[in-house]
């Protein structure tokens, strides 16, 4: 028998005694049988021993959660050679990622995978965010000692390291791109009011964008952001059990009325009275019932794996066709222009361009307004929005229901606000940041002066 | 007896005491490693730079990308505008005007002979500097010129802004 089929096979020799060898040879009998193998196992402990069925559909949550913590895996396993190969100093920083692009075996299609499983991860994230507040999934529903809201809160703050992480990385090519976003990028932090100047100084370790900002720069994104968001994502999926696992197994809770079943033939029981009737029944709700559960080893470890596989195989794929941008070396000297941010900050970079407030000689600079304030009020407002939900326990992990309709209105719109900006800063911003649509050529303006 | 402390006590001193030391070890090592982060030391460009000969600027503007400054001489008079936007601190260009025109800035006759647009977020400003569209919150920067009394060298301050009636005259 070739040797494959022999891995997968689920038959194998027959002949008595003799056990097959398979690479994933769980196949537990009974619900004990698949605790232990969850309790046994350090990995596994992470699931619980029974799912809802409904919990695990494509369609409920379309694993988004899941896809972020691959790709989370993804940054991290392509990043660990570039930390072999990129050398974190003004001079050779440049030189380093230009070597991984064109000369180092597979240097380009590494990078490529890094960049785009970043990329990516704000993608997921922001959708999986979506997804979460479409679904009410930060509230709470009939379960003991649930603390969604805070857990909610905890993934806003991954969102942000995330987003951090992203920016940290994106100096560390010290090209053009990388120079004049983190020059921007700081500069707002630098016009927050009277500590504004030193939280700069603080972050680029100077007055100017140096040697000691790329060090620091690249430790944080190397070190303390990764590290933080590992925490995190821990206490994340902690409490994603601590809490009955996803919104939707409360929403069964609550509509569905606890049904006398007939108990499982594995069960064990303890005489505690004379039951009534000619059979033996136990009264179970949807999470614990037979036909509406399956057990979480081999169900949802096999769709978490498939999930996993796919994404990395996605990922590898698009690095292949999808190359990444390596402008030339940073110079202080030169602003290319136009100058934008990355793609996920655009929108601030419109902000920031448009909110200057001029009142007779008094001036609010853009970039505490649009910088500062409006993404300050932005985040602050998503992190208090589940004790501002008072919507009734029972839209719980449901899509849309009527009872959110004004919220799940008002998300919309601030978040297709934020696409559009996004939008306009991509394809409608010229030289000189001039507002082009996308079928204008523009102008042809010398890049040095 | 009233006066006899319950067995514990002891034990709950000693255990305040070490929290206690543990969180001061904590936040000592904590303060000190942000401190070692604020440096002492700039190893940024000086402020005071000497620009070369006035000779060497044609009549006019002359751009100094290393100290990110315009000079201006008109005839033999000179001053020097910031390149640096006031917004979020890209370098701005500068537009030569078709035709100079002639503006009274702050009482004093100023020739302008080019507009600056900054390519980052879009703020304009006039040959003076004075911002006139975009976020740019305030003008650019004057600073003060001066000659070298060694080499006779143009020399720029570029931590002493000066007022718009400033011109250095050789």
């Amino acid at each position: 028998m070739p040797l494959l089929s022999r891995l997968f096979s689920s038959g194998g020799p027959s002949a008595p005694g003799v056990r097959p060898t398979r690479l994933w040879s769980l196949r537990p009998k009974s619900d004990r049988e698949s605790g232990d193998a969850i309790t046994s196992n350090f990995l596994l402990h992470w699931f619980p021993a029974k799912v809802s069925k409904a919990s695990m559909a494509w369609s409920y949550s379309f694993w988004l959660g899941t896809v972020t913590a691959a790709l989370f895996l993804v940054t991290i396993l392509s990043g660990l050679p570039l930390l072999l190969l990129y050398v974190p100093s003004v001079e050779r920083a440049y030189q380093s990622v230009k070597d991984i692009e064109y000369v180092i075996t597979f240097g380009r299609w590494l990078r490529a995978v890094h960049r785009l499983s970043a990329h990516g991860m704000v993608i997921v994230v922001v959708l999986h965010l979506a997804r979460v507040f479409f679904t009410g999934a930060y509230k709470n529903g009939l379960g003991r000692n649930q603390h969604r809201q805070w857990n909610w809160v905890i993934g806003v703050a991954m969102l942000l390291v995330t987003l951090f992480l992203s920016f940290t990385g994106y100096l560390l090519p010290w090209d053009q791109l990388a120079f004049w976003a983190v020059t921007v990028g700081t500069n707002i932090a630098s016009a927050v009011p009277f500590v504004g100047p030193d939280i700069r100084e603080l972050l680029i370790g100077g007055r100017n964008i140096e040697q000691a900002t790329l060090i620091r720069f690249y430790v944080l994104h190397i070190v303390f952001l990764p590290g933080a968001l590992a925490v995190l994502f821990a206490y994340h999926m902690w409490r994603v059990r601590k809490d009955g696992g996803l919104a939707k197994v409360d929403h069964e809770e609550v509509t569905e009325a606890p049904r006398l079943v007939a108990p499982t033939p594995t069960k064990t029981y303890t005489l505690l009275g004379v039951a009534r009737g000619t059979s033996p029944a136990v009264t179970a709700r949807s999470l614990v019932a037979a036909d509406t559960t399956v057990n979480a080893v081999p169900d949802m470890a096999r769709r978490s794996m498939i999930v996993t596989l796919g994404t990395l195989a996605a990922i590898s794929i698009l690095a292949v066709f999808i190359a990444s941008p390596l402008e030339e070396p940073a110079n202080a000297l030169v602003t290319p222009n136009p100058a934008k941010a990355p793609w996920y900050f655009l929108w601030l970079q419109e902000i920031v361009t448009d909110t200057t407030l001029h009142l007779g000689s008094f001036t609010i600079n853009g970039a505490f307004i649009g910088g500062v304030i409006l993404p300050g009020a932005l985040v602050a407002l998503l992190t208090v929005w589940p004790w501002l939900d008072t919507s009734p326990a029972i839209t719980t992990g449901v899509w849309f229901p009527r009872a959110r309709r004004t919220q799940n209105i008002i998300f919309i719109v601030l978040l297709a606000a934020i696409l559009l900006l996004t939008y306009v800063g991509m394809a409608m911003r010229g030289p000189y940041w001039q507002f082009y649509w996308p079928w204008e050529a523009w102008p042809d303006i010398p890049k040095r002066i | 007896m009233s006066d006899q402390k319950p067995p514990s006590n002891r034990r709950d001193f000693l255990v305040k005491i070490g929290t206690g030391a543990g969180v001061v070890a904590l936040a000592t090592q904590g303060a000190a490693s942000l401190r070692a982060l604020v440096p002492n030391v700039s190893y940024d460009a000086p402020t005071t730079v000497k620009l070369g000969p006035p000779a060497d600027y044609p009549d006019g503007l002359k751009f100094l990308a290393d100290e990110r400054l315009f000079v201006f001489r008109d005839g033999n008079t000179f001053h020097a505008v910031s390149a640096t936007c006031t917004h979020l601190g890209c370098t701005v260009r500068a537009e030569a005007l078709s035709r100079p025109e002639t503006k009274t800035v702050d009482g004093q006759p100023l020739k302008l002979t080019h507009k600056f647009s900054c390519p980052c977020h879009g703020s304009k400003y006039d040959g003076d500097g004075t911002n006139v569209a975009g976020p740019a919150p305030k003008p650019l920067s004057w600073f003060r010129l001066s000659v070298s009394p060694d080499d006779g060298q143009l020399v720029v301050d570029l931590a002493d802004q000066v007022d718009r009636t400033f011109r250095l005259t050789i």
